[in-house]
């Protein structure tokens, strides 16, 4: 009997495991795809935001600030990666420089640290390539932007260290209350007890929830935005966070340095029926491509090496619904954790635990609970005396497999056998960047595929790109059938 | 039937059609009479493929018919080419099958294996 | 110990360079990141290759052993599996940082360096295609290496997106290994792969090219598989055109839709960046701005034959042995300018302090242009004039300059003129 089942293995649902593992639970967290933050946690724009945007006096607010804080701790804790970028908010015209007024009162009634507005020209110090036409900025210093994944990722390892278990692949069909407990079916066949449940799905957390509950109080609207990646050697082109005036769709085509360097350019927000469909249109390119030039001169734009869409789980409810649900005790909703979620998500875990939950005066404290997590070293940012000597150690340091982002042998074997590792193409390249560069593993694929091969004593022909299911080749040539 | 082609003698690349009465247009030189010619007769091709090896480092290796094959034989060699395993170390040239389908064409490795 | 040239990259480029640097005497190191020299050509078994340069005809691994023999009878020296990770020049000198696994770090210098590291592919990501980002959606190049060397299909259904020739080939590759291959879009209205390509490697197995379609649509299933793609006809403005929707079911959609110089390892150094060729300017000896550097084969210029990646950079080899023994102060020459319906054209500079050294230019057009003239024209004075017909941008055109002709200012223009 579990104390503790988390479906949904997203920022949100790692950042709760963590949470539950400073107690003495038995906690497990069910994954329906194939490694940890899959979905809205792998696509967005990464942004810890400064919270010049929530409602005062929301949970929204509240939240966003207090992650942003957060973030500075699980920076030391758990080794994620941080870039202190700060953000400006900008204005075209008088009529955008009394809108940004407006936000830069609700960024005070927030206590967002170090609002203010300057002009165009003191911004333009730091931000040379700011669009001409900008008057005035709302600089906010406390932004920053970090690799959503990553944080997940560590989160949960950190969490599985800590004692938390964690299982992929493992879809909840069906969810059923017995007398002091629910019994929680996985992939139509697996059952397992727990006394409670924590709906952390994204933007299935409204089926979810109505697996048992008659009424659901919030609805999920998805809405879909569409990004483009610039490369790495565009680093510098923006140095903040670059947002326009928010409007009734979010915040905003954004321009986003990211901490690997690459900049992001997005997103669009366009309502949408599939919740499960990220595909990207000529049209919200477009779009995107047009209001990117509002932020900055000549976006190079010809230095696109990807895009891709991602999903917010946008609700009809407003602001973030993190409550009890009110017929079932023990099951506990994240539901409509859209933007700022990211930013939130290590104060949402927190809320929930302690506000909703009440888990202080329910289980004792894990004493032996260790917050720390060690990533393994990252072989390009090192010097030529530290590689030597990482490489003197372990030679395989020595054979560089993604020129792009000279990503080494070591570090592809290590991401393979770690406790969450992966045996996938994509996994690997979640955890080591291998295939993110130029060519897009255009080159290194092969490579990649061959040392999960050898690494896990499988066939090539059993190897995927992301799901079980997505097998990297159809057959064997000259094989005779 | 009348007949589509393009040229490749030079990089003009002429649409020639061949019609049903025989008669030949839309080449823009007389070379192109001559290709259609030979395509309609007797089209040949050389066959590069690879076949299987038992070695790890080398799961597959690169073979060709050392001539040109008729054309409508290209799919049975490629059926031949499926039932050779290389086991032995091997170079470049070798002859892995000899005188494929009665061709008169043989199948030689275009690059060494474990030499 | 320093070196006289190290050349980095050991394909079809690398290998003539330092063959030509070899056979002037000059201490010559190559070094190869995998674990075998001939680069690409080891995946390219199709033959087509060497006509130009043996007159005789090959497939890419034998075009490669040629070489690879004449290295190894020269004594030439080179590493394999061993990658540049930093190429820096202090003073005279060159130093490169490699990685290795059987040597780790280690370092080397040099007098002169000569890039031919190739090119990479353009992905999906450099290309807008609209709808999912499934597995399935793949460039031609890595396909061809699953195939050709590991021996694995990457699919049974397949569309090709790009008539480039890697795209051309793939198709008669995987037909020939029993895959059912579609058909091919390509968004100009003319292929972008050699015509003989088109010919043998469409033609001869009835696979359609639809010229002006581009995919307007992939579809994936809840899996992240590919399932079926839409094709579209375009306009001149390459719009789709409503209409014109034609679906596929497949399982593989292959990318050939072009080829980038890769010249990362020169992000340290002040080279003079090209955004036409997306590689650095060179004089006419293949020399960057960076005195000594030289460049050559498709880290310079994207070829469509492997013949003239092997004389443009056996040509470099040479100019690069030259430099070792030159006393000569660099200039920064007479730009050559890409004019009226030119892509590109290389070099981009003549400098007069190569003296003598024959000035071989190439070019690509903008579009397909059934007559035209090329104009080369320097301060109103004509340079050279030449009848060109059935110019098309898939394939590169060259031409000689005498340096006598040539004034000691005042920029080279490069013109196509459209004849009627």
């Amino acid at each position: 009997m579990y104390d503790f089942v988390i479906i949904g293995a997203g920022v949100i649902g790692t950042n709760i495991a963590r949470e539950l593992s400073r107690y003495q639970t038995k906690a497990i967290v069910l994954e329906k795809e194939n490694d940890v933050a899959n979905v809205q946690s792998l696509a967005n724009s990464a942004i810890i935001h400064a919270g010049h945007n929530p409602e005062p006096g929301s949970l929204k607010a509240r939240l966003n600030i207090w992650g942003n804080e957060l973030y500075d701790e699980l920076e030391k804790e758990l080794d994620i990666p941080l870039l202190r970028s700060g953000a400006y908010v900008v204005a075209h015209n008088e009529s955008e420089e009394k809108q940004l007024e407006h936000y830069l009162q609700i960024s005070l009634q927030n206590k967002v640290p170090g609002a203010k507005i300057i002009s165009a020209e003191e911004a333009r110090i730091t931000e040379p390539n700011l669009a001409l036409s900008i008057t005035k900025v709302l600089t906010l210093p406390t932004t920053k932007v970090t690799y959503p994944w990553e944080v997940a990722f560590a989160c949960m390892e950190n969490a599985m260290k800590n004692g938390v278990e964690f299982r992929k692949n493992a879809l909840v069909t069906k969810l059923e209350q017995k007398d002091d407990h629910y019994l929680v079916t996985i992939n139509n066949k697996d059952r397992i007890e727990t006394k409670n449940i924590i709906n952390a799905t994204g933007v299935a957390t409204d089926d979810i929830a109505a697996l048992l509950d008659s009424s659901v109080e919030f609805k999920i609207t998805p809405r879909k935005g569409e990004y483009f990646v610039l490369d790495k050697h565009m680093k510098g082109f923006v140095n903040h966070v670059l947002y326009p005036l928010p409007t009734e769709a979010g915040k905003g085509v954004l321009l986003t340095p990211q901490v690997h360097g690459e900049i992001l350019v997005g997103p669009n927000s366009v309502f949408v029926e599939d919740k499960y469909r990220t595909d990207v249109s000529f049209e919200g390119l477009a779009y995107v491509k047009a209001n990117a030039g509002l932020l900055a001169e000549g976006v190079p734009f010809h230095k696109i090496i990807r895009s891709f869409a991602g999903i917010r789980s946008t609700s009809n409810y407003h602001d973030f619904y993190i409550q009890e649900s009110k017929e079932h005790k023990g099951f506990f909703h994240l539901g409509g954790i859209e933007s700022p979620g990211l930013s939130a998500a290590p104060a949402i875990a927190k809320y929930l635990l302690s506000d909703v939950i009440g888990i202080d005066s329910l289980y004792p404290k894990n004493e032996t609970f260790d917050p720390f997590r060690k990533k393994q070293p990252e072989f390009h940012s090192l010097s030529l005396a530290e590689k030597q000597h990482l490489i003197e150690a372990y030679p395989t340091y020595g054979n560089i497999i993604c020129k792009c982002e000279q990503i080494t042998e070591k570090e592809i074997v290590d991401a393979i056998h770690a406790p969450l590792g992966s045996h996938t193409i994509k996994g690997i390249k979640k955890r080591t960047r291998a295939g993110a560069g130029l060519c897009q593993g255009g080159y290194c694929e092969e490579k990649v595929m061959k040392l999960i091969a050898r690494e896990t004593g499988v066939s090539p022909l059993s190897i995927a790109y992301d799901s079980d299911d997505s097998s990297l080749f159809e057959e064997e040539t000259k094989v005779e059938e | 039937m009348k007949k589509e082609f393009i040229c490749i003698v030079c990089p003009r690349g002429c649409h020639i059609t061949v019609h049903e009465d025989g008669s030949i247009t839309g080449n823009m030189c007389k070379r192109g009479i001559e290709y259609v010619k030979t395509e309609m007769t007797a089209p040949k091709r050389i066959v590069t493929s690879t076949v299987r090896t038992v070695f790890s480092e080398m799961p597959r290796v690169s073979v060709k018919t050392d001539r040109p094959v008729p054309k409508e034989l290209i799919m049975d060699v490629m059926k031949e080419l499926s039932k050779v395993i290389i086991t032995t170390p091997m170079s470049l040239g070798d002859v892995v099958i000899e005188n494929i389908l009665d061709t008169g064409a043989n199948i030689v490795l275009t690059r060494s294996c474990m030499k | 110990m320093k070196r006289d040239i190290i050349v980095i990259g050991g394909g079809a480029g690398g290998l003539a360079a330092a063959i030509a640097a070899k056979e002037e005497n000059k201490d010559v190191l190559l070094i190869e990141r995998e674990d075998r020299l001939g680069g690409i050509l080891n995946q390219c078994i199709h033959n087509g290759f060497g006509l130009e340069v043996f007159k005789e005809e090959y497939t890419g691994p034998e075009y490669a052993e040629k070489f690879i023999e004449k290295a190894r009878h020269l004594k030439i020296d080179y590493l394999l599996n061993t990658t540049v990770i930093s190429l820096t020049k202090e003073e005279d000198e060159f130093i490169l940082y490699t990685s290795s696994l059987a040597e780790g770090i280690q370092k080397y210098t040099s007098k002169a360096v000569i890039m031919t590291t190739g090119c990479y592919e353009r992905t999906r990501g450099s290309i807008v295609i609209p709808g999912d980002r499934p597995k399935g959606v793949i460039t031609a190049g890595s396909a061809q290496r699953y195939l050709n060397i590991d021996g694995y299909m990457v699919g049974k259904k397949v569309f090709i997106l790009g008539s480039g020739d890697i795209g051309l080939i793939m198709a008669r590759r995987m037909h020939l290994e029993g895959a059912s291959v579609l058909g091919v879009a390509e968004l100009m209205p003319y292929s972008n792969g050699l015509t003989r390509n088109i010919v043998q490697c469409l033609n001869d197995f009835d696979i359609p090219l639809y010229l002006s379609h581009t995919v307007t649509e992939v579809v994936a299933d809840e899996k992240h598989r590919l399932t079926q793609i839409t094709i579209q006809q375009v306009n001149e403005r390459f719009e789709p055109i409503q209409g014109t929707e034609k679906k596929f079911d497949v399982d593989t959609l292959l990318l050939s839709i072009g080829l980038i110089p890769d010249v990362t390892l020169l992000d340290n150094l002040p080279v003079e960046t090209d955004p036409l060729t997306k590689s650095v300017k060179i004089n006419q000896a293949c020399e960057t701005s960076v005195p000594g550097l030289f460049i050559a084969g498709n880290s310079l210029q994207v070829h469509d034959l492997a013949d003239n990646v092997s004389k443009e950079s056996e040509r470099a080899g040479h100019h690069a042995a030259d430099y070792i023994d030159m006393k000569r102060t660099k200039e920064k020459g007479i730009p050559v300018q890409a004019g009226d319906h030119i892509l590109y054209v290389t070099p981009q500079y003549i400098d007069f302090s190569w003296g003598n050294a024959e000035i071989i230019c190439s070019f690509r057009s903008r579009k397909k242009i059934e007559k035209a003239a090329l104009n080369v024209t320097q301060n109103g004075k004509t340079l050279i004039r030449k009848r060109l017909n059935f110019v098309v941008p898939a394939e590169m055109e060259t031409f000689e300059l005498n340096i006598e002709d040539i004034d000691g200012i005042g920029d080279i223009r490069v013109d196509l003129e459209v004849l009627s």
